[in-house]
């Protein structure tokens, strides 16, 4: 039984559908994550799950028991859900201190005050906070208000934990820490977890499966290889990373290989699919810049098929690897390389299995 | 809980002008058995000239008043923060003093100091043979009101000012405007709706003054609206209550019309402006030669329109007789503090401190949960509080006091034992001055995230143990902010009771208006002074022990 069910969660403000038909499931033990960019509908699933937001249609299911379910008109409070929120601003009370902080909900919970003593040092220790307890929120840098805010959505054990694109605030050398702490704590907690981000390599580092979203409408779910590798659509091969986008014509289907015609010349290009394209259709061709392989005219090893010849317009140095434009008798391609290629005049081979049709 | 909390606001609220607009329905007054449905009262309302007489002269006050609080106040407020005027930031602090002093008080300083037979008006007629200004005229009282009003306009405006982006006009400058083209083509157009909404709202205000136009206009048989129920409901040989219920009718009417215009005006957060820190910016437009003159022009206005007429008081209430003729130290006397400790005088001191207490704790209390139902709860009805809340602000207090005396006369024992009690005259000050702690409290709870409380709800909490735990510990400044303006506001106010005051059960304000007139300025003089005194003392105690601007909320 999926941890969390969503189906078909539909939300309107005013003519505009902020989410539309919004389905999903998130497995037990299983790091979900919501990505789009800002005003895709990832924060409106977020606070619908938590109970923030009324959708106007749809039922969501938290280990198999509806806490909203629109045609029953059944909306659990947010308080009766017992789910788990980091919220964006982390929301640390400000007028108590980290241990309070994570004593208030096992108090609403009338635990007796030994206990809340003991639960909440042993989750202050998960959270590396032991020695803060007695500090007030503003005695705090950004990633320990960040880890109080953690400790009080993990303190009553909730059955499933939403992190609020948790790391936005942070700085970059702090915020690639607390992914890599994030992660391992929701992995040895076993914990059911939905992300939202939009921040692509924070959604691919850390997520099980993702689901990307644009305009309130779920665009591909999958894992992060697949939505990287084969997005399902020219916005997923936009928004997650870079691409190059091809446009052609097919021109041929023989064992998973079609034969695209592209650019200006018709070169025929070789494209792994799973499943026959329409003879004769129009279909865009996308593929990675780093999938690309780039050598030097005269000393190329690739030749023949999938393999063009063209002109470097520009070469960026980037530290970690050389970004190419590149000028293939007319389609414009970006490339990656390692290694600096010295040469104005270079062959480029793009690889079929890199390469996906996109709608 | 909400929904108690929402019953009560409006019912409090709108209640009060249900059995008003009952009464004026009725052929005879409500406490006489029988009476049938009418629209009598309307009728001889529309057919009295002096009605009609008296809606001329409201209209010529209100637009003369407005005219001159918008004049100085927006002048004062570009003076004060975009050019380097000398002592710029004590006159800011110090413009806003006619607006915490005690209205009444202030305005019986005038009538001591510049009324006909007032101190500097003798002196300057007699010895200096210079006319001064009649004040018993309606341009002379609608300067009074305008220097009562004029730190409306300059909160406004001001606030307008600290809010807009001081780069536009540097950016105008780079671009090669010289300062004054600046003001006039940046800072002035920028300033157009303060001044729309100062506006509104002055104007609304000087159409529901009843003070002035009673101490000043009704001896020179100049009558306003106001004064003309006022008179009506109490002078009169045969009091007419249901002719004046149909006349606060149709002036409430016209408030609420002014209201609706003036939200109409605004967008939906403008309305709540709150005064931000004048930090460190830098002077635009300089005065040159007129930086000292303009000065001198403030310092002018502020000591004749304020210092003067409190000094007056002051002097007035250790003399016998305040005199050009004879050196007032001649005629020093402590016998008007004296009265001020027995009978009426001393009952309504007392009375009046029992209920701003009191008052005070009740308004604050509901109001912050109030505010809480109205932008932190998923209350179905929550969204008319706002303006319910702000509502009293623009309802003239006279039509307060004659809502809640029917209101009282139609609740049975409750309200007989409201009616008997200074509890009545509480309740009715509470709702009148409900706006203020509203928007004191309203701009705090706005800068407190969201989140924080949602936060709580996800813990578990419920709505009110979330609204306990978290969001009320949060706002304690305004809260606390909002308790001394509370205070401060009921002790001053006095026009509601007016309807509803009877012997024993009198409050300062009352006692200063009805034994001003009976001729009493001596014990009048002190006993405003006490208002003045705690006013000011209570202010300072709210500014020491928290700094946040217990003044912020008046522009609202």
């Amino acid at each position: 039984m999926p941890e969390i069910e969503v189906a078909g969660l539909v939300r309107t403000f005013a003519d505009i559908r902020a989410l539309d038909d919004v389905s999903f499931n998130v497995a037990d033990g299983e790091l979900f994550t919501l990505l789009g960019p800002s005003g895709c509908g990832k924060s409106t699933t977020l606070m619908s799950i938590a109970g923030f937001q009324t959708p106007n249609e749809g039922r969501i299911a938290v280990g198999g028991a509806p806490i909203f379910d629109a045609s029953r008109r059944l909306n659990l409070a947010a308080e009766r859900r017992n789910l788990g929120i980091v919220f964006q601003s982390y929301a640390v009370w400000p007028h108590m201190t980290v241990f309070d902080n994570l004593a208030f909900p096992l108090k609403v919970r009338k635990l007796k005050r030994k206990d809340i003593g003991t639960r909440v040092r042993e989750v202050l220790e998960l959270v590396d906070l032991g020695p803060y307890e007695k500090r007030y929120p503003h005695q705090l840098s950004g990633g320990q208000q960040q880890r109080v805010a953690l400790g009080r959505a993990l303190v009553y054990s909730p059955s499933v934990l939403l992190l609020d694109e948790p790391f936005s605030n942070l700085d970059a050398k702090l915020r690639e820490r607390a992914r890599t702490w994030v992660k391992d704590l929701q992995h040895s907690l076993g914990l059911t977890t939905i992300f939202v981000t939009h921040d692509q390599d924070e959604a691919l580092s850390m997520s099980d499966r993702v689901c990307v979203m644009n305009f309130g409408v779920v665009q591909q779910i999958g894992t992060p290889e697949e939505v990287y590798r084969k997005p399902a659509n020219r916005f997923v091969a936009e928004f997650v990373g870079q691409v190059n986008l091809i446009a052609g014509t097919v021109a041929g289907y023989e064992n998973s290989i079609a034969i695209v015609d592209v650019g200006e010349s018709a070169r025929a290009l070789q494209v792994r699919v799973d499943l026959a394209p329409q003879p004769r259709s129009s279909v865009t061709v996308a593929v990675r810049p780093e999938a690309l392989i780039i050598e030097a005219a005269d000393f190329a090893t690739h030749n023949g098929s999938n393999t063009l010849s063209a002109r470097v317009t520009s070469v960026a140095f980037l530290g970690d690897h050389y970004q190419y434009e590149l000028d293939a008798s007319g389609l414009v391609l970006t490339a990656q390389s390692a290694h600096q290629v010295g040469s104005e005049e270079v062959k480029v081979h793009i690889p079929p299995d890199a390469c996906a049709v996109v709608a | 809980m909400q929904a108690a909390v929402w019953v009560l606001v409006v019912g409090l609220v709108i209640g009060p002008f249900i059995p008003m607009l009952y009464a004026s329905f009725r052929d005879r007054p409500l406490y006489e058995a029988g009476g049938v449905f009418t629209t009598h009262a309307y009728s001889q309302l529309f057919s009295d000239s002096a009605f009609w007489h008296a809606w001329l002269n409201t209209l010529e006050y209100a637009t003369l008043s407005t005219a001159m609080a918008v004049a100085g106040g927006a002048s004062a407020a570009i003076l004060v923060s975009r050019t380097n005027l000398p002592f710029r930031s004590a006159y800011g602090r110090l413009l806003l003093l006619p607006i915490l002093l005690p209205p009444l008080g202030v305005v019986l300083g005038w009538i001591v100091v510049w009324g006909p037979g007032g101190y500097l008006t003798n002196l300057f007629s007699q010895r200096l043979h210079v006319g001064t200004l009649a004040i018993d005229t309606i341009p002379g009282m609608s300067l009074i009101e305008a220097s009562r009003l004029l730190p409306v306009a300059y909160m406004t405006c001001e606030a307008a000012l600290s809010r807009a982006d001081s780069s536009l006009e540097d950016a105008a400058r780079s671009a090669g405007a010289a300062p004054l083209k600046v003001l006039r083509k940046v800072t002035i157009p920028m300033l157009r709706p303060a001044l729309l909404n100062s506006a509104t709202l002055i104007f609304t205000l000087s159409v529901a003054s009843l003070g002035i136009p009673l101490l000043l206009g009704t001896p020179r048989n100049i009558k306003f609206v106001s004064s003309y129920l006022y008179l009506q409901w109490t002078n009169a040989a045969q009091p007419d209550p249901a002719t004046v219920s149909a006349g606060a009718v149709l002036l409430l009417l016209v408030a609420t019309a002014l209201l609706l215009l003036r939200n109409r005006l605004l967008g939906a957060e403008a309305r709540y402006v709150s005064i931000a820190g004048r930090a460190g910016r830098t002077a635009m437009l300089s005065l040159r030669n007129w930086r000292w003159p303009l000065a001198l022009v403030i310092a002018l206005y502020l000591v004749f329109s304020t210092l003067l007429p409190v000094l007056g008081l002051a002097v007035m209430s250790f003399v016998v007789v305040l005199t050009p003729l004879v050196a007032p130290w001649k005629l020093a006397t402590w016998s008007n503090w004296h009265q001020l400790t027995t009978g009426e005088f001393h009952r309504a001191i007392t009375n009046s401190l029992e209920i701003s207490f009191v008052g005070a704790i009740l308004a604050t209390a509901l109001v912050a949960i109030a505010t809480l139902v109205a932008h932190r709860s998923r209350f179905p009805l929550r969204k008319a509080l706002p303006f319910v809340m702000l509502y009293p602000r623009a309802t003239p207090g006279l039509i307060i006091g004659i809502g809640f005396f029917w209101t009282y006369l139609l609740t049975w024992g409750i309200g007989s034992w409201l009616r008997g009690s200074i509890w009545g005259i509480m309740l009715a000050f509470v709702v009148r001055n409900l706006p203020f702690a509203y928007v004191v409290m309203y701009p705090t709870l706005a800068r407190i995230g969201e989140e924080l409380d949602r936060a709580g709800r996800a813990a578990g909490a419920g709505w009110w143990r979330t609204s306990r735990s978290i969001v009320l510990p949060l706002l304690r400044p305004a809260i606390f902010s909002a308790f001394i303006l509370m205070f401060v506001e009921i002790l001053c106010d006095y026009d509601p009771a007016l309807f509803l005051v009877k012997p024993g059960n009198e409050v300062i304000g009352t006692t200063m208006l009805s034994q001003f007139i009976q001729g009493m300025v001596g014990p009048v003089a002190a006993l405003a002074m006490v208002q003045v005194v705690v006013t000011l003392v209570v202010l300072a105690i709210g500014a020491r022990l928290f700094k946040t601007g217990v003044t912020g909320g008046h522009d609202a």
